[in-house]
């Protein structure tokens, strides 16, 4: 951070600058966030309290925190296996695969939603075959686990990707040299630089899953205290009328974001420093 | 470093393990209810609760509802789709023949009590307080100017039957003037009409909440809407227009999804909803009674309509899908 002064005395821009930029903020990020919890607290706490503590607002969290975390699991690791595989091999379609990875961010969320009820509904192309078993995916908690995957899928893998192919490969060759294995290399040289990328990728992946709404909306049956997240309850109480409700719920998820995005942002100084 | 990382890890996990897997939902006793946007209120706050006391009297055996809402075209597609719906209560009966036609509900539903029909009611128009747009009448919609909040036919039945009505109201009244049914007049009101739309929302519930957040000038929708708003002490006015629709809401078995030890208490929970006792419950909150006019005198709070009409008026659904929502609005009001 360089303090260089271009002009003498009282410098007026730095003032200014940040003055303009909280403007801007103010009507397309602040208010809309503040009016939720104007709105969420104007008939008192208690009603907050009340609508919060009800039951079926309470299993819509625990779903989402509950598949949101598996989704994450599940792309975190596979976005680490995928960023290895990309980085160190060249072969025929590697270019094609990194793409595909990355197709997910610019597909429509419902398109998500009713391409999984294509494939694993009771007349899709694999859920043809399994639903005669007594085995259905769609409309449980594994079709918002698969909703979640598919929509965060290129997250993880886009934050560790790039780490993956700025690393010091000099590192790995003398581990490799010293006689340590593949997998002693990875564990002990690889992995640690890879900590912040894994740790932020994780939590933007986790925070984007919370948040899903519309591939849930088609694939989970919207079933109170079934199969009903938080995004989805936010929705049925708004449609309901019940908009203090939903507010309740929406705070939630606000305050939620915002202690992700400080884990994240404190997390890694925290992880550099050895 | 990598002892940071783990214990991150670690405490994630450890706190993701605390909760709870959402519970098994093919438990054997319980009734899954998928419903058309405004039957919630009847159904869990008294229809559920005393067929509950009823069976765990009779069977000793406790059971549980769970059930989702949404326009009832929705709730059509989600279980053709494959929700794991036992009953489904829709706003038309379009929508149940569409689920026969899927192999999801069984074609015997007009076989039940009243038709296959639970309950009704008639199509009305929600003003702000003091009517400042000075509406009386359907057509007074089409006039420039006002804005108005309707649900969107494709996902919401009570979309259709607010069509119906509209383009329904304008025959009667031609048909009393001149004898004849005037379509052009009709299709015309519909298209002025939809012009003053501002916002389409997904089901008749969604619509309200709209319009209860202060958009729009008017909203047409169920008498029920109307009486649970001003029982809630909502600045509003209902308007009844002379000539308007009465909805009538088939309720079906979903035979795909009701296996054989849960046939039994859905059968019986489904042929309730024809009982006194439901029917007297539906019209406590505010539905009229499919099965007896006595309940709908005993309740003053429902408007008196000089012309009502129903689906018959148009030969019926079969008739009045094809021939007014899809040849009609879809393709000559809405695409213009």
């Amino acid at each position: 951070m360089s303090n260089i002064r271009h002009v003498r005395g009282f410098d007026l821009a730095k003032p200014l600058s940040i003055g303009v930029m909280i403007a801007i903020m103010l009507p397309l990020v602040l208010l809309p966030l503040a009016s939720i919890f104007i709105f969420g607290t104007s008939n008192g706490l208690d009603n907050f309290w009340k609508a919060l503590m009800a039951p079926e607002a309470i299993f819509a969290l625990k779903l989402s925190i509950v598949t949101s975390f598996w989704a994450t699991v599940f792309n975190v690791i596979f976005g680490l296996f995928a960023a290895y595989v990309l980085s160190k091999y060249n072969f025929w379609g590697r270019n094609a695969i990194i793409v595909t990875i990355s197709l997910p961010t610019a597909i429509p969320t419902a398109v998500a939603g009713f391409a999984l009820l294509l494939l694993w509904g009771p007349y899709g192309l694999l859920g043809r075959l399994i639903e005669p078993h007594g085995v259905h995916i769609m409309f449980t908690a594994w079709a918002i686990i698969l909703a979640n995957i598919f929509v965060t899928f290129p997250l993880a893998f886009g934050v560790i990707k790039p780490v993956f192919d700025t690393m010091n490969q000099s590192l790995e060759e003398a581990s490799a040299t010293m006689g340590a294995t593949r997998w002693q290399t990875f564990w002990h040289v690889t992995l640690p630089g890879l900590r912040g990328a894994i740790v932020t990728g994780a939590l933007l992946t986790f925070a984007r899953a919370i948040g899903e709404f519309g591939s849930t909306i088609l694939v989970s049956g919207n079933l109170a205290s079934r199969t009903q997240t938080a995004p989805l309850y936010i929705f049925a109480k708004f449609n309901e009328g019940q908009v203090e409700a939903a507010n309740a719920i929406a705070i939630v998820l606000a305050l939620f974001s915002f202690v992700i995005f400080s884990i994240l942002f404190f997390a890694r100084d925290w992880l550099e420093v050895d | 470093m990598l002892k940071k990382l783990s214990i991150l890890l670690t405490t994630a996990i450890l706190l993701s393990a605390c909760l709870p897997s959402p519970p098994d939902r093919s438990a054997s006793k319980t009734i899954t209810v998928y419903g058309f946007s405004i039957m919630k209120e009847a159904l869990e706050k008294d229809i559920y609760p005393a067929f509950k006391a009823k069976w765990k009297s009779e069977h000793n055996e406790d059971i549980e509802f769970v059930s989702s809402f949404a326009g009832s075209e929705t709730v059509t597609n989600q279980i053709l789709q494959g929700a794991p719906a036992d009953i489904a209560i829709l706003s038309i009966e379009r929508d149940a023949d569409r689920l026969v036609q899927g192999n999801a509900a069984n074609a015997n539903w007009h076989s039940l009590p009243a038709n296959g029909i639970v309950n009704k009611t008639p199509f009305i128009i929600l003003v702000r307080a003091g009517n400042p747009k000075g509406i009386h009448d359907f057509a007074d919609l089409g006039k420039p100017g006002i804005k108005i909040i309707h649900p969107d036919p494709a996902s919401s039945g009570g979309a259709q039957w607010s069509i119906l009505a509209i383009y329904g109201s304008q025959l009667k009244k031609s048909e009393a003037e001149s004898g004849n049914k005037d379509t052009v007049r009709a299709t015309n009101t519909l298209k002025a009409i939809w012009k003053n739309v501002i916002s389409s929302p997904g089901s008749a519930r969604e619509a309200r909440t709209q319009f209860e957040l202060g958009q729009g000038d008017a909203l047409i929708t169920y008498e029920l809407e109307g009486l649970m708003m001003k029982q809630a002490g909502a600045q509003i006015e209902m308007i009844v227009p002379p000539a308007t629709i009465l909805s009538e809401h088939p309720a079906v078995l979903i035979d795909r999804n009701v296996t054989d030890a849960k046939r039994p208490v859905v059968e019986a929970f489904l042929n309730y909803l024809w009982s006194d006792e439901a029917q007297q419950a539906f019209v406590k909150n505010h539905f009229r009674s499919a099965t007896n006019d006595s309940f709908n005198d005993a309740n003053k709070e429902f408007a008196q309509i000089q012309q009502p009409f129903t689906a018959e008026y148009f030969g019926g659904w079969g008739k009045a899908y094809p021939e007014i929502i899809d040849a009609i609005f879809l393709k000559q009001v809405q695409a213009k």
